[in-house]
């Protein structure tokens, strides 16, 4: 297989509109690149301390994340949508979950495994929600060196 | 019934003197808070979770000593630093109920409870609710309880950082009680993964040193004990007797200052109310397994009695001290307003500990250490507190029974908005609190011994007991002990003519501290009776019970459920 500009396309979700818009788009560029498509759910650790307690977070990291069903089905579920979308255009995925702060995880995950292009969807937001949330997309954006195409989502989208 | 003690105190202190901590910023003491609160940060952020390597392969796990300290850490705030000092110089026996009903709770906790949570292997204890349960409104109920309790026993630890920071910042009270609780709200809003075990072990280490070194200094330097104060003050507690003797106080005589009813009901409600607290029980769903769930127990039992058992000295060294200041400081006693140290206004109280290591002449650095020893208390509790706020509406409330599509930045923004604003009320009410610290700890002992330790325990030993039963279990208890305590308080903010409890009659039968007495039982009548009449819970919800307690060690990743599911929950033999 010839190398193109982008053989390996990765598409992070949580499972939201925001990031559904993202992946109509990784999976039109994974057809017009004949490019593996990745779908990453990440989970964010920040989220877990703060929703199920600081106890659930070392629960992670001590490898139990097999009991943690919830959590898991989660996850599967954002993948799994991913992975319908694309197979409707006979394109094949690899699904994964991996924990941790979102834009370190993508950004560890995308160098692991050679991806050459990220597709987010972001969410402008702004005052408050953007001081206490900040934007997972922005941070991605600052902390890695593979191309990122940011696709924006608009409540008219819908 | 001390809720009326501190407000006659405070009308008789109507002029010049406040109270006995010394006055002005100090530096060394306020560094070391800085410091302790950089190596809080510090190791939050080394220790933080960037990304875990591999999700399916074991990492390391807590150990029984290091989540026994993490339990110490939880359970030990300003109302056990403090607090109990404060209620046994001023209240004498009486306020041995306290030392009595913080301790004796771990050991129904480590024979009922400890490994049997860990087996149901949930997430947060409205979570166990809504599951053993299975019904969404007890879930909710459950959920909103949880946030009463951490706003109640949060006010407790406000009140504790004011204090300390009159003596540290030389600020008053208010600003005090404002400046350490903004501390506090951003430590644990902004920042996650904070409250690393790995911090609450520090913060343990922290506040057993402070606390121990300063009742070594005192008893050492005053001559009052050796090598082992704990057992080295009945000469002076003898002597402390005959100083409140003079006063026409009674420091020793047992039921003096409150009846034996009272004193019962107290300590029942501690003890029953150590085994419904969310913020404790947190510790047990995540440990390896049955036996570290046990033996963090064991250990963590252990590290708090080495601070209990010295509260009693430090209330008589403290007490001494007040009488006959060897620092030559005024003191409510030598200024001639109050009788004997039992009448200590209840700002001098509630800082006994402290002010036992001012009035001893102790350098600055060690008082402040003291002090400083106090706010990790408060800080490291509050934290867990704050937490179990903000996942009681973020994941209870607002994922589980709102919007179940909630994205887990949802969650986030939910529940940092919870700790600010559990921060804030916290913090209003700190401001002019209604009782005693230890006194505002107790209150929400009592709700958690009345609303959940029933649930709990019925929920993880009787497979019968229903979800309509645990419903209208939780109602009365949240009922009986929303009353007892409104019957206390309510006049601090509303004025109803005259000062004490709306009905003495009532606040002698159900102190709000204390109602779980009465409380408990009835709740277990309730509960009983109405599953008694309504139908059986389902038998996938009895197999996760009977799982609960089987004779069969379960392996490391195993819960309840996962048992039941495979063998069809063979009834087991307990």
């Amino acid at each position: 297989m010839t190398k193109t500009m982008y053989d390996t396309i990765l598409v992070p979700t949580d499972g939201s509109k925001v990031a559904e818009k993202a992946v109509e788009h990784a999976i039109d560029l994974a057809q017009k690149y004949d490019a593996k498509l990745h779908a990453l759910y990440v989970v964010d650790t920040d989220a877990v301390d703060i929703g199920l307690g600081t106890e659930q977070v070392e629960r992670i990291k001590a490898g139990k994340f097999g009991e943690m069903e919830e959590l898991q089905n989660r996850a599967k579920k954002a993948t799994n949508a991913v992975g319908e979308a694309a197979a409707e255009h006979g394109i094949e995925v690899i699904e994964d979950v991996a924990a941790g702060r979102p834009h370190r995880s993508i950004d560890e995950y995308a160098k692991k495994n050679d991806i050459d292009l990220i597709v987010m969807g972001s969410k402008g937001r702004s005052g408050v929600r953007r001081a206490l949330l900040g934007s997972v997309t922005e941070r991605t954006l600052r902390s890695t060196y593979i191309p990122v195409l940011v696709v924006d989502f608009r409540e008219e989208d819908d | 019934m001390a809720a009326e003690l501190l407000m006659e105190a405070s009308v008789v202190l109507a002029n010049d003197y406040t109270n006995a901590l010394e006055e002005g910023f100090k530096v060394i003491p306020a560094l070391t808070v800085v410091l302790m609160l950089a190596v809080f940060l510090g190791v939050g952020w080394f220790f933080r979770v960037a990304a875990v390597d591999e999700l399916w392969v074991a990492g390391r796990s807590i150990g029984p000593i290091e989540n026994g300290m993490a339990i110490g850490a939880n359970w030990m705030s300003a109302a056990s630093y403090l607090g109990v000092a404060a209620l046994v110089g001023t209240l004498g026996y009486f306020g041995l109920a306290y030392v009595v009903g913080w301790t004796t709770g771990y050991f129904i906790l480590l024979i009922f409870m400890a490994a049997q949570f860990r087996r149901f292997g949930k997430y947060t204890a409205p979570d166990f609710v809504g599951d053993r349960f299975y019904s969404e409104k007890a879930r909710a109920i459950a959920a909103f309880t949880t946030l009463v309790i951490a706003v109640v026993y949060a006010i407790g630890q406000g009140s504790g950082m004011g204090l300390m920071a009159e003596y540290i910042l030389g600020v008053s009270y208010e600003v005090g009680v404002v400046v350490f609780m903004l501390v506090t709200i951003g430590y644990v809003a902004l920042s996650g993964m904070l409250g690393t075990t790995k911090n609450m072990a520090i913060q343990y280490v922290i506040l057993i040193v402070a606390f121990t070194g300063g009742l070594y200094a005192v008893g050492w330097t005053q001559g009052y004990s050796t090598v082992f104060p704990y057992l080295e003050f009945g000469a002076e507690t003898a002597e402390l007797s005959e100083i409140a003797a003079e006063a026409e106080r009674q420091f020793i005589e047992p039921f003096a200052q409150g009846s034996l009813y009272a004193w019962v009901a107290l300590a029942v409600s501690l003890i029953l109310g150590t085994c419904g607290l969310p913020h404790v029980l947190v510790r047990f769903y995540t440990v390896d397994n049955e036996r570290t769930a046990r033996w963090s127990t064991v250990w963590g039992l252990l590290f708090i009695c080495i601070l209990y058992w010295g509260t009693a000295a430090y209330a008589v060294f403290g007490g001494l001290l007040y009488e006959d200041p060897a620092s030559g400081a005024d003191t409510g006693v030598t200024t001639g307003e109050v009788g004997s140290f039992m009448d200590m206004p209840g700002a001098d109280a509630d800082a006994l500990v402290v002010l036992a290591a001012q009035l001893a002449d102790l350098p600055e650095w060690l008082v402040g250490l003291v002090a400083a020893g106090a706010v990790a208390a408060a800080l490291a509790t509050t934290a867990g507190l704050f937490i179990s706020a903000s996942s009681a509406a973020s994941h209870d409330i607002y994922t589980t029974l709102y919007n179940p599509d909630a994205t887990q930045r949802q969650q986030v923004l939910v529940g940092r908005t919870t700790i600010v604003a559990v921060g804030l009320l916290v913090m209003l009410i700190a401001l002019n609190p209604p009782a005693l610290i230890g006194e505002l700890v107790a209150m929400s002992f009592a709700i958690a011994a009345s609303v959940f330790f029933p649930v709990f325990f019925l929920g993880l030993w009787w497979e019968n007991a229903t979800s309509e039963g645990a419903i209208a279990g939780m109602l009365t208890g949240i009922g009986i002990s929303f009353v007892a305590i409104l019957n206390d308080v309510l006049p601090m903010y509303v004025d109803i003519g005259g000062e004490g409890a709306v009905s003495p009659e009532l606040a002698a039968i159900l102190p709000g501290t204390s109602s779980a007495l009465i409380g408990v039982p009835v709740v277990f009548l309730v509960i009983i009776a109405v599953s008694r009449v309504t139908q059986d819970p389902p038998e996938d919800v009895k197999r996760m019970v009977r799982q609960c307690h089987s004779p069969e060690p379960m392996s490391q990743q195993q819960t309840a459920e996962d048992v039941a599911a495979t063998d069809g929950g063979q009834p087991a033999d307990d």
